[in-house]
């Protein structure tokens, strides 16, 4: 098959949504690898393609052709579906196919009987960041990295260990296919159960804030409890070394602490004077160190396991009798590696809960309703219930009094994170950190 | 595969905050009273958030350990003390995913008298081995070349019954010197860097350079046969393995030092130790006077493009005066080195805490020096909690005492038995663990070591402070040392204080006139600079670092 030369690459690739480098300057491109995934007419292949930055850095990204009659087509996904079934069909017979340096392997997930019906349509995702997706029939998502890290994609690990310990809220995996050589080992796609029918976790809390309060509250107890679950699980084979539960180390405590402080710090020191919306918190900096180093006296940590990494409202779909717990691949700016350790599995509680506050005041904002009084604390009240009652408390600091101090120091990081990000990007939005911090100044009293 | 957890960045190490590493004092994973690999992957965690960007470890290798452990007994193995070769490359593959590089010492010059090479040499004078090492009928040869550790060692050569011959040995009588004109030693030791670079080193600090070759009638040092080893050594690291750096110990003036750089944009090593600038940092405090730093910054010559100066305040050595005149000797001894024990060969054998009074304004100020001259730190594990040192040990096994961790059993360094240990930590009531240690600092927002965790992370804020020209700025106050460091867009000016009194100094920053100076630490905006001298009052031993920019 005809590859690109230099010059085409770069073009192509610079000009994609899923280009992660837009302000760099590139110097060189250059094609590692490529795989031929079918060879009669139309052929497709896969190359892994290395783009390198006047910097002296590099990526690899994951490039698809069709060719047909000598016309090469980069990608062709939108306009040749067979491109995207062929890689599903090659998973389907578990193919290992060579390259110049190294292998690509096709793999079916075990007993995921979706894979052997032949797929009708398919349709490209729109609006994906880093990554492309195909859906078939509405029934299978393919996903494909392009951006490529070495290791194995934490979605791609997490579905497959929570799929074997028969977890239930996630959307099955079907197969995957991953690349390893010379240049690298990394995941390159993952097929996955596509849940057509779901409501984004985030679009039914500001339907139901409007019009069922009570409703999405009991929802929101079924979260907690599938959230625990899912913990549990994630905690509970000593044996595979990526998802044993380990004890943190003696300073992770100290190191947490440190690195919230200081972050206070440096966010309260440059706080805009005028900004009213600031007031509950303006010149308390002091204060919420205060509180954070009384909080910090927790003790310990607990346990330390793998996580979702990423987990709020927006993560979660609603799928008419029960919740599905999406996207594991945690924090996408993060590295990969970073994005596989194992922490506190309150760091996932803690996410959900700040998304609860964000939920309040979109509503307000948004939609124009104010939800009804308490609603928040309420929220909490029963996501927390829900969980406590099915998660591992052995995962957990030991007592109520140290988890919910913890909870509270993971909470502030947040809403400390939060609050600089909104100060740049959304001033609109500056009043729900504020009052998250305000919240935990006042209660952080009561539980310390 | 181990570099892909990094962006390929040719120039890393310019940007680079070291940090050295003795194993056997970092922390204990296996409880048996010596620090290990296993305990070093333990605290990873605390070095990540400390910010610093490479790890320098101590000799590693098998070794009687006469010369702690520069006395290589197999390049090829770990010290059983410290774990294996398999736990070595879990350490560097973790220290690899939280973003740190590792190098580790080596040393080319010499090895164990108990390495199978020189065991071998000596028992067979016409085996494949016999001329692997510098032998001699007599004791009178290359008589030009000093003795180095003058406390313990009369002369160069040793006699050896078994062979009948005099070695050659530039350091202690049990390291005899390799013999570099020999082909095979000169392969050997190519193959024991490929050893290790292959399993994931990001490099080597190269111990005790410049005396590889001996010639009649020199001093054995900074030989042309050296350098031209060293461009192989290069050569062989650039063709191979990309993003290595090769550091180099050569404790020498500056102008002798840049050869190890090379030809052209650096053929030879990447970095070398610039070590007379040190004595003078502490020599120029005790004196409430820049000139000592002005002095030996403008002797240092320019060095090629892609090269790197390696900086430091204090290191696992003695803090070296090998590099001063007879009177600054006298001068550094006097006021570092009371007590005679504290001296030790050319030198004084004391940590940063000790040698500063345990003051925390003069750990500030020369940690401020440090980073804002041109090059890359280097910090001794220890000093950032402001360690003490036991003079009452031999040998810099007094600076070498375990890391002080917390205020538990063994200073939280090791859950042996104490007797066990393979040294005390500290108890006196100043620097004992009690009173320093890393949990109690980490818990306090003012301590040192929270401060230079804020430093660390400013400096690396700003690539100028590792890529930018340097520029003094002498003012009529020889007490204030100040400089410009500029790169690309980026100028920063800093100031600093060396008195221990409130000091106001004028400068000429005429060339910046328009600009305004803000101060980096707490971005306050100072007055802007006009064309008359700009006035700036300091605290006492106080510094800033203003970045200049453009007026509105």
């Amino acid at each position: 098959m005809t590859t690109l030369d230099a010059p085409e690459l770069i073009r192509y690739v610079t000009q994609q949504r899923w280009y992660g480098a837009k302000t760099r300057a590139v110097s060189a491109s250059e094609v590692l690898d490529t795989v031929v995934i079918r060879s009669a007419e139309p052929e497709f292949a896969l190359s892994l393609v290395e783009m390198r930055y006047e910097t002296g850095a590099h990526d690899i990204y994951q490039l698809l052709y069709a060719s047909h009659e000598g016309d090469v087509r980069i990608d062709g996904l939108a306009e040749d579906p067979g491109l995207a079934r062929e890689l599903v069909s090659a998973m389907r017979g578990g193919l290992t196919l060579q390259g110049g340096e190294g292998i690509v392997e096709f793999r079916p997930a075990e007993d995921f009987s979706a894979l052997s019906r032949e797929l009708g349509s398919a349709r490209l995702v729109g609006a994906e960041q880093s990554n492309s997706s195909i859906v078939f029939d509405e029934s299978l998502i393919l996903k494909l990295f392009r951006r490529l890290e070495p290791g194995i994609n934490p979605e791609l690990e997490m579905l497959r260990f929570l799929g074997e310990r028969g977890f239930e809220n996630i959307a099955p995996l079907g197969g995957w296919y991953g690349y390893t050589g010379g240049p690298l080992g990394a995941t390159l796609g993952i097929l996955q159960e596509y849940v057509s029918s779901g409501i984004d976790g985030w679009e039914l809390a500001l339907d139901e804030i409007a019009t069922a309060p009570e409703r999405f509250l009991d929802r929101l107890r079924r979260l907690g409890e599938v959230t625990g679950q899912m913990h549990t699980l994630l905690g509970s084979d000593p044996s595979d070394p990526a998802f044993a539960p380990e004890g943190p180390s003696v300073e992770s405590l100290g190191l947490l602490t440190a690195t919230v402080d200081e972050e206070i710090a440096r966010v309260f020191f440059s706080l805009p004077e005028e900004d009213e919306v600031l007031a509950p918190i303006l010149g308390r900096g002091e204060e919420v160190r205060e509180q954070l180093r009384l909080l910090a006296q927790a003790g310990s940590t607990g346990r330390i396991i793998r996580t979702h990494g990423d987990y709020h409202l927006g993560q979660t779909l609603w799928a008419g009798n029960d919740w599905v717990i999406l996207d594991f691949e945690g924090e996408p700016a993060r590295p990969l590696v970073e994005r596989r350790r194992k922490r506190s599995p309150l760091r996932d509680v803690a996410g959900m809960l700040r998304s609860f506050a964000y939920a309040a005041t979109a509503s307000a904002l948004a939609r124009g309703i104010e939800p009804p009084e308490d609603w928040e604390d309420r929220a909490r009240e029963r996501f927390l219930a829900g969980y406590f009652e099915t998660a591992d408390p052995t995962l957990l600091p030991p007592g109520q009094t140290a988890v919910e101090r913890m909870l509270a120091v993971f909470e502030l990081e947040k809403a400390v994170y939060e609050l600089r990000y909104e100060l740049d990007n959304r001033p609109d939005w500056v009043r729900i950190p504020v009052a998250g911090i305000q919240r935990l100044i006042e209660t952080a009293a009561e539980i310390a | 595969m181990s570099e892909q957890w990094f962006e390929r960045d040719p120039q890393w190490f310019k940007r680079a905050v070291f940090y050295e590493i003795h194993i056997r004092g970092f922390f204990d994973g296996n409880d048996d009273g010596s620090g290990d690999f296993r305990g070093l992957i333990d605290k990873l965690d605390y070095l990540e958030w400390l910010g610093v960007d490479c790890l320098w470890l101590l000799p590693m290798y098998e070794s009687p350990l006469r010369d702690g452990g520069y006395d290589i007994a197999n390049f090829f193995a770990i010290h059983p003390d410290y774990g294996t070769v398999e736990d070595f490359r879990e350490f560097v593959e973790q220290a690899h995913q939280r973003g740190m590089r590792v190098i580790a010492d080596l040393v080319m010059n010499h090895t164990s008298a108990d390495h199978p090479w020189f065991q071998e040499s000596r028992a067979d004078p016409t085996g494949p081995k016999s001329d692997w090492y510098v032998w001699s009928d007599s004791d009178e040869r290359y008589q030009d070349a000093r003795i180095i550790f003058i406390d313990s060692e009369p002369s160069n050569w040793t006699f050896d019954q078994q062979r009948g011959q005099y070695y050659w040995h530039r350091f202690f009588h049990h390291q005899p010197d390799l013999n570099f004109d020999n082909p095979e030693v000169q392969e050997a030791m190519l193959e024991v860097l490929r050893f290790w670079l292959d399993l994931g080193l990001d490099g080597f600090r190269l111990d005790a350079v410049p005396y590889l070759f001996e010639r009649e009638g020199t001093s054995g040092e900074n030989l042309p046969e050296t350098h031209e080893y060293l461009k192989r050594v290069r050569a062989e690291v650039d063709s191979r393995y990309p993003d290595r750096v090769l550091l180099a110990e050569a404790n020498q003036w500056p102008e002798d030092v840049v050869e190890y750089f090379g030809d052209g944009d650096g053929d030879e090593c990447h970095m070398a130790f610039h070590f007379p600038v040190m004595p003078r940092m502490f020599m120029a405090l005790r004196r409430e006077d820049a000139t000592p730093i002005y002095e030996i910054l403008e002797r240092t010559p320019q060095i090629p493009r892609n090269a790197q100066w390696g900086l430091f305040l204090r290191n696992h050595d003695e803090l070296t005066l090998e590099m001063v005149t007879d009177d600054e000797r006298d001068y550094m001894y006097e006021e570092y080195a009371k007590d005679p024990r504290m001296k030790l060969n050319l030198g004084i054998r004391r940590r940063l805490g000790p040698l500063l009074d345990n003051g925390r304004d003069e750990a500030e100020l020369l940690h401020a020096i440090l980073f804002s001259l041109p090059g890359s730190p280097v910090l001794y594990y220890g000093d950032e909690i402001g360690m003490g040192d036991n003079v009452y040990i031999g040998d810099r096994d007094g600076v070498r005492t375990p890391m002080q961790w917390s205020g538990d059993r063994n200073a939280g360094f090791s859950r042996a038995d104490w007797a066990q240990l393979y040294l005390q930590p500290l108890m006196d009531p100043v620097y004992g663990f009690q009173a320093v240690n890393v949990e109690a600092q980490l818990r306090t927002p003012t301590s040192l070591l929270r401060w230079l965790q804020r430093f660390v992370a400013l400096r690396k804020e700003h690539p100028v402070f590792g890529l930018g020209t340097y520029q003094p700025l002498r003012a009529e106050n020889t007490r204030i040392f100040a400089h410009i460091r500029r790169w690309e867009e980026d100028v920063v000016l800093c100031v600093h204080n060396l008195a221990r009194s409130a000091q106001a100094v004028q400068l000429d920053l005429a060339e910046f006139a328009g600009m305004v100076p803000v101060e980096m630490l707490g971005q306050t905006a100072f007055p802007p600079i006009g064309e008359l001298p700009y006035l700036l009052t300091l605290a006492p031993r106080g510094f800033f670092w203003f970045q200049l920019r453009e007026g509105e």
